[in-house]
């Protein structure tokens, strides 16, 4: 990572999706996948509104978040983000490739790493 | 083609923007402006530096002005919010005029200028914060019409702080050209940007040696005074190209004060040809970047 950061670039999404009706699911060209459930997106939203930009501490309250938000239409950003449009109004969050990738919800990925665990 | 020079008098107020507040207009979404830019513009090339002083509006002045001379549709965005000074380089005196559908680019030595002091009032930019320069930036950057275009140069504020990320963050981006001067200090901070780009997976085109060596007037003798080079070991450390040097030369800075810049006041000189060689080199770059993107292809948003 570290010797040659001009050529190297950490995955990148094939495809942003449906999962099903309302889910997004992100096919990575490392041939990963990751599924996350609409509202569990929502609530991980990096917007300045939804995390203190001081504190980086989550003011989002997800007891506001309404049960069955869902996104409405998803751009690219650049090439290195998406920005989500959701049912609720919200859209000013920017989800950067990098933070969906390290926030996917997969059990491999959510696997605590332990030695000898590779 | 150019703007209209008979157009409003001096002391009359001429554009809603020009030394008064941002326009009526409302700020475009972060939507629009990728949209205003991208049906007209091929590439989009940010032109950044660790710091400031190193000539990064003078080499970005003089690329564009290479890029045209080869045929190329260029325009230059001036972003540096700091010190905006692509308009007294280029010696632009006009201000844009309103389109239908956005502000018109000032037209000069055949390439379209923007720049962020025709929006800022004089002096007043440093104080500028939060979500009112976001603001004017997103007026900045969604509310001109550019047209058609092959290259579009950013001329960035120098730096890697939120400003150059924002400001990043909201065009689509080509790749970048980094500028450095060979110093140690200089290098150190120039890959800050480096990093910068990598976290936008936004491609390095290659990184520029400014105030490389000296060549004396007299004889023509070559000096290294910071030490030559530098630009270039840093470049193969972190595997970025190097796209060339260009020398310490007093008629540079000459010719940027003037409103003159080398590559149109003595195409043919040494230092010219310089500048015209690292514009040859970029668009190679820019091409298999391009074969490069393709293959890899972009993400598709099928939601
Ligand atoms: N190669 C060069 N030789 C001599 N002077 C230069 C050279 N490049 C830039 N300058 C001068 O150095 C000063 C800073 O350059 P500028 O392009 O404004 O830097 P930056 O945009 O990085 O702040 C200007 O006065 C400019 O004319
Ligand atoms: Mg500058
Ligand atoms: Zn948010
Ligand atoms: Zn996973």
């Amino acid at each position: 990572m570290v010797d040659s950061p001009g050529n190297r670039i950490s995955p990148v999404p094939v495809e942003v999706g449906r999962a099903n009706l309302h889910d997004v699911r992100v096919r990575w060209d490392d041939r990963h996948e990751s599924l996350f459930p609409a509202r569990d997106l929502r609530l991980l939203c990096p917007c300045a509104v939804c995390v203190s930009e001081d504190t980086g501490e989550r003011i989002l309250v997800p007891t506001q978040v309404p049960v069955g938000v869902q996104p409405l239409r998803i751009e690219a950003v650049g090439r290195y983000a998406i920005q989500v449009f959701w049912s609720d109004g919200h859209s000013s969050g920017i989800y950067s490739f990098d933070y969906l990738m390290e926030n996917c919800p997969c059990p491999l990925c959510r696997r605590p790493v332990s030695p000898g665990n590779s | 083609m150019s703007a209209d020079r008979s157009g409003p008098k001096r002391g009359s107020k001429p554009l809603a923007m020009a030394g008064g507040p941002p326009p009526p207009r409302p700020a475009p979404t972060p939507a629009e402006v990728r949209e205003s830019l991208i049906p007209g513009v091929k590439y989009v090339i940010p032109v950044a530096s660790g710091k400031g002083g190193v000539g990064k509006s003078t080499v970005s002045a003089n690329i564009a002005l290479a890029l045209a001379a080869d045929g190329a549709r260029v325009g230059i965005m001036d972003g540096d919010v700091y010190g905006p000074s692509i308009p007294l380089i280029l010696g632009v005196k006009d201000k844009p005029t309103p389109g239908p559908n956005g502000l018109l680019p000032v037209e000069r030595y055949g390439i379209k200028v923007i720049s962020m002091s025709f929006f800022l009032p004089p002096g007043e930019a440093l104080i500028w914060r939060g979500p009112m320069l976001s603001k004017t930036i997103d007026q900045f950057l969604g509310g001109v019409e550019w047209g058609e275009l092959d290259y579009l140069i950013v001329d960035l504020p120098p730096g890697t702080g939120d400003i150059q990320l924002s400001l990043c963050q909201k065009i689509p981006l080509t790749g970048a050209v980094i500028v450095s001067t060979p110093q140690d200090a200089a290098l150190r901070v120039a890959e800050r940007a480096v990093f910068m780009f990598q976290k936008l997976k936004c491609p390095i085109l290659g990184i520029v040696e400014n105030m490389s060596h000296f060549l004396c007037p007299s004889c023509g003798n070559r000096e290294e005074i910071f030490g030559s080079g530098g630009c270039r070991k840093t470049g193969e450390r972190l595997g970025i190209a190097f796209l060339g040097e260009i020398p310490l030369d007093t008629q540079i800075r000459i010719d940027s004060d003037r409103g003159r810049p080398t590559v149109i006041d003595a195409p043919e000189s040494p230092q010219a040809l310089a500048f015209r060689q690292i514009a040859e080199n970029l668009v190679a770059r820019i091409e298999s970047q391009a074969k490069e993107t393709a293959r890899s292809g972009e993400t598709r948003i099928t939601f």
